[in-house]
């Protein structure tokens, strides 16, 4: 049998039936719902209420082996050692040359094993790195995973009678009326995951449907999913910047994306720190918010300050919950001040076929922040 | 224990580095992991009474600043053989003798060619002119740009530039055995051509030439000038581990778990060695550890020493035995044992370079009596069923055999090396490529380790006896340690 080009997820099923329009993205071989019904309502429901989406595309591999620590020392970018098991920290990984390679979150599952959870594969590089410390790489892709946002997330899960008081970065091993699943705090958006056998996809889908039902809770797609990282200001590989892939790359900067805080510079082992610490100095460029005054969404555009190019845009999107149009750019840092009045040209549309120009203005990031949660 | 700096390796390279450094006011110790000193430069008993190089049978790089600078000659370095003509052995009797009197090598390659007779005189020059300017390049670390002069050279296989010049297999023959480490159809194999050319022994540019006492004289001079100079020698020690401090070479870590500090450290390893230490691990990223896996060297070398009980005589044209020999019949003759190397099988004609070390210095055997010494490049590092040292021996007398008829009846003792003997002395670590020849002396020397220098014959433009790396390194540390 050859191997199917795109995969399910153990969610499929459900997805499937809720997705009305039959809109599909694929994001790293995986299939998944665009969105069910509408991005923007999906959107504001899991910042008003609460939206449960399958995040079983990331990436994530369990690394294990005697030398698994002194490996991470010097694959990602900030200590690892004194993690406790149960516990969680982000960090990058850089390419010889100090380019931006990937970003995950790195969980101690006990004294000898992590888990790596990332957004886009890196499989190549970490393979061959991990060989040289005779450590193992075991394929967690099988698994289900579902995000759980919103304020009434933690009311949710409560709900569904999963034990849920659990730190940010945390995780935990449990069993769950009959399945063992893993229940973690890994993500940005202030909410929970359940990571699940793929046969289980079904049942953990279905309970949280049930307990979620009271609170409003909505099935939410890849594209709302997306936009609420936009509205947090969250880069992800692949889909905000394209990663180094080159061993010996100098880009993308971590420093102009805004990731610098998950670099350690007092970690002395990791990989590309030299040519990272050289190139940092250097680098004129930050991640910035922008929003557009229109309501039409301004991707990968020049930004101009009294006519001279100061950045760019990245990713662009409506926002329904500020009611315009946002973009993350990356700007130099004589106009990253916030307030600062840009403009832009928004690219034409079948609407409005000519080019028109835009005001806009740098906004600090993030554009919202994550509710609190609200617990009835 | 402690000292101001470590030379890791006593070879020629570490000696030269080690007096330097000593010279310059350092507290220098030399740790060596064999008994002895010399590296690659040894003159060792191999049979009673006969004493050979064990691996390097002939200089032809030394690096002459360093001869000059810790004056060499008042230690007591003298040569035996001060230009070897080149030897070309034939099995039909027309050897062919390239010596530097140029008029005499044309009528020597005229039983071959007369073209090919027209030609010398004007390719030696322009080979000569061009290896003179390559010179600052390849001698001192100053030389930072590559002359315009090399051209085309440095894309250009060996074979297409010999074919381009000569028509008879002989001259490209002799003229292919000089550039062995690479087969004549890599581009850029052209420029070991030149890089032979631009060196100079005993003041003669391209000159092969042989210590009086072999080549462990060489190191017994060094040696002497080292110990004058202060340095500390510790012999039978195996450096395991680079010591690290604050993310910088603090000093060395030994076998036995002792430590020595030392702020400056330098080490004859090559960048793989290097990688094998656990500091070496930590320190290189993942893609340059990767091409460093990736880049095992094809080719190896055995080498072949025999001990005589008569003058070797070879039939045909008269040939001076102070020479060094080449026994290739054709260009192909590489390029087909640089193929069988990669396949990881013995080839068929065994490429071979021959010197009579007892020829300058009768004192290396009985009166009367006479030392071969075989070196044959390129060979496979591991062959199928590993390496049988008397099938390799009696393949390599056989050969020999063929061109001095009767001469396998004559020998009365045979020590040979194998590539498995040779890797285990890990003195053949070196990967020749012509990013390498074209390659800055500080890339070749410097490591991500701060501190950390590397001063061996790795280090080098092509790997050789030559002292240029341990002279470079050691100003190299010196002006970084200023800092």
């Amino acid at each position: 049998m050859t191997k199917p080009l795109v995969r399910a997820t153990p969610f499929h099923a459900r997805t499937a039936a809720a997705n009305l329009e039959n809109a599909w993205v694929t994001r790293n071989g995986i299939t998944l719902a665009s969105f069910h019904t509408d991005t923007n309502d999906e959107a504001l429901a899991a910042r008003l209420r609460v939206a449960m989406a399958d995040i079983s595309w990331r990436w994530r591999i369990m690394l294990e082996g005697a030398r698994v620590v002194e490996f991470l020392s010097k694959l990602v970018t900030r200590d690892v050692s004194r993690l406790a098991p149960g516990t969680s920290l982000k960090a990058l990984w850089l390419a010889d040359g100090g380019g931006l390679r990937g970003a995950a979150v790195i969980a101690r599952y006990g004294r000898e094993s992590f888990l790596l959870a990332a957004s886009a594969p890196d499989m190549d590089w970490i393979a061959l790195a991990a060989a040289a410390y005779d450590v193992k790489l075991r394929d967690m892709r099988e698994e289900g995973g579902l995000a759980i946002v919103g304020p009434y997330a933690q009311a949710t899960v409560n709900a569904a009678q999963l034990t849920a008081d659990l730190e940010p970065l945390a995780f935990r091993k449990l069993s769950w009326r009959g399945i063992d699943v893993t229940l973690s705090r890994f993500g940005e958006h202030g909410g929970y995951e359940i990571w699940c056998a793929p046969d289980d996809g079904i049942l953990v889908w279905d309970r949280i449907a049930r307990a979620g039902e009271r609170f409003g809770l909505m099935p939410a797609g890849v594209a709302a999913m997306d936009l609420l990282d936009l509205e947090a200001g969250i880069v992800r590989p692949e889909r905000d910047y394209a990663p180094a892939r080159d061993g010996n790359a100098n880009g993308p900067s971590a420093v102009a994306l805004g990731l610098e805080f998950l670099i350690d510079p007092d970690h002395r082992t990791f990989n590309g720190r030299t040519a990272f610490l050289a190139a940092r100095e250097k680098e004129a460029k930050r991640l910035a918010g922008i929003e557009i005054d229109s309501d039409r969404p301004a991707p990968f555009t020049p930004l101009l300050l009294k006519g001279s190019a100061v950045g760019h845009t990245l990713r662009s999107v409506w926002s329904p919950a500020l009611r315009r149009a946002i973009a993350l750019a990356q700007i130099d840092v004589s106009a990253i001040a916030p307030g600062t009045k840009l403009t832009l040209t928004l690219p034409p549309s079948l609407a409005v076929p000519e080019l028109r120009t835009s005001e806009a203005r740098v906004s600090a990031l993030p554009f919202l922040k994550v509710p609190d949660p609200i617990v009835p | 224990m402690s000292a101001d700096a470590i030379v890791v390796g006593a070879g020629v390279n570490g000696l030269v580095a080690a007096t330097y450094l000593a010279q310059a006011g350092r507290k220098v110790v030399v740790l060596e992991a064999k008994d002895r000193l010399g590296g690659a430069c040894r003159t060792a008993s191999f049979a009673s009474g006969f004493q050979g190089p064990t691996l390097a049978h002939a200089l032809y790089a030394l690096d002459p600043r360093a001869v000059a600078e810790l004056k060499l000659a008042r230690r007591g370095l003298k040569f035996a053989v001060r230009d070897m003509p080149l030897v070309l052995l034939r099995a039909d009797g027309k050897h062919l003798v390239i010596g530097r009197d140029v008029r005499a090598a044309a009528r020597a390659i005229a039983v071959h060619s007369r073209a090919d007779a027209e030609v010398w005189p004007r390719f030696r020059r322009e080979l000569f002119d061009l290896a003179r300017a390559m010179r600052p390049f390849w001698w001192d670390e100053a030389g930072k740009k590559m002359p315009a002069a090399i051209g085309m050279l440095h894309r250009l296989g060996l074979a297409a530039w010999l074919d381009s010049q000569f028509e008879s297999d002989a001259v490209k023959a002799a003229l292919a055995g000089d550039a062995a480490p690479l087969s004549p159809l890599a581009p850029g194999s052209s420029l070991l051509l030149v890089w032979r050319a631009a060196q100079e022994m005993c003041g003669l540019q391209g000159a092969s030439a042989i210590p009086l006492g072999g080549p462990g004289a060489l190191i017994d001079a060094l040696t002497a000038a080292a110990k004058i100079a202060g340095v500390e020698f510790r012999t039978g020690v195996h450096v395991s581990d680079i010591l690290m401090k604050d993310g910088a070479a603090a000093g060395t870590v030994l076998d036995s778990g002792d430590e020595i500090a030392a702020s400056l450290v330098l080490a004859s390893f090559s960048r793989r060695q290097l990688l094998a230490t656990r500091a070496g691990r930590a320190a290189f990223g993942f893609s340059q550890a990767a091409e460093l896996e990736r880049s095992v060297p094809a080719a190896a070398s055995a080498k072949v020493l025999l001990a005589l009980n008569t003058p070797p005589a070879f039939g045909g044209i008269a040939v001076p035995l102070r020479g060094r020999f080449v026994l290739a019949d054709r260009v192909e003759t590489f390029v087909t044992a640089h193929a069988a190397a990669r396949a990881g099988r013995l080839p068929e004609e065994l490429p071979m370079e021959i010197v009579f070390p007892t020829v300058g210095d009768p004192a290396l055997a009985p009166l009367g009596q006479h030392v071969v010494s075989i070196r044959i490049a390129p060979l496979p590092r591991h062959v199928t069923g590993g390496w049988d040292a008397a099938r390799l021996a009696a393949k390599a007398i056989a050969a020999l055999d063929r061109c001095a008829s009767g001469l396998a009846r004559h020998v009365t003792a045979a020590q040979v090396l194998t590539p498995d003997d040779i890797a285990a002395g890990a003195e053949d670590e070196c990967v020749e490529s012509v990013e390498r020849m074209l390659s800055h002396w500080p890339s070749r020397i410097r490591t991500p380790i701060d501190g950390l220098f590397l001063c061996g014959a790795a280090s080098e433009p092509v790997g050789a006896v030559s002292g240029r790396a341990g002279r470079i390194a050691a100003a190299l540390a010196l002006r970084e340690a200023a800092r």
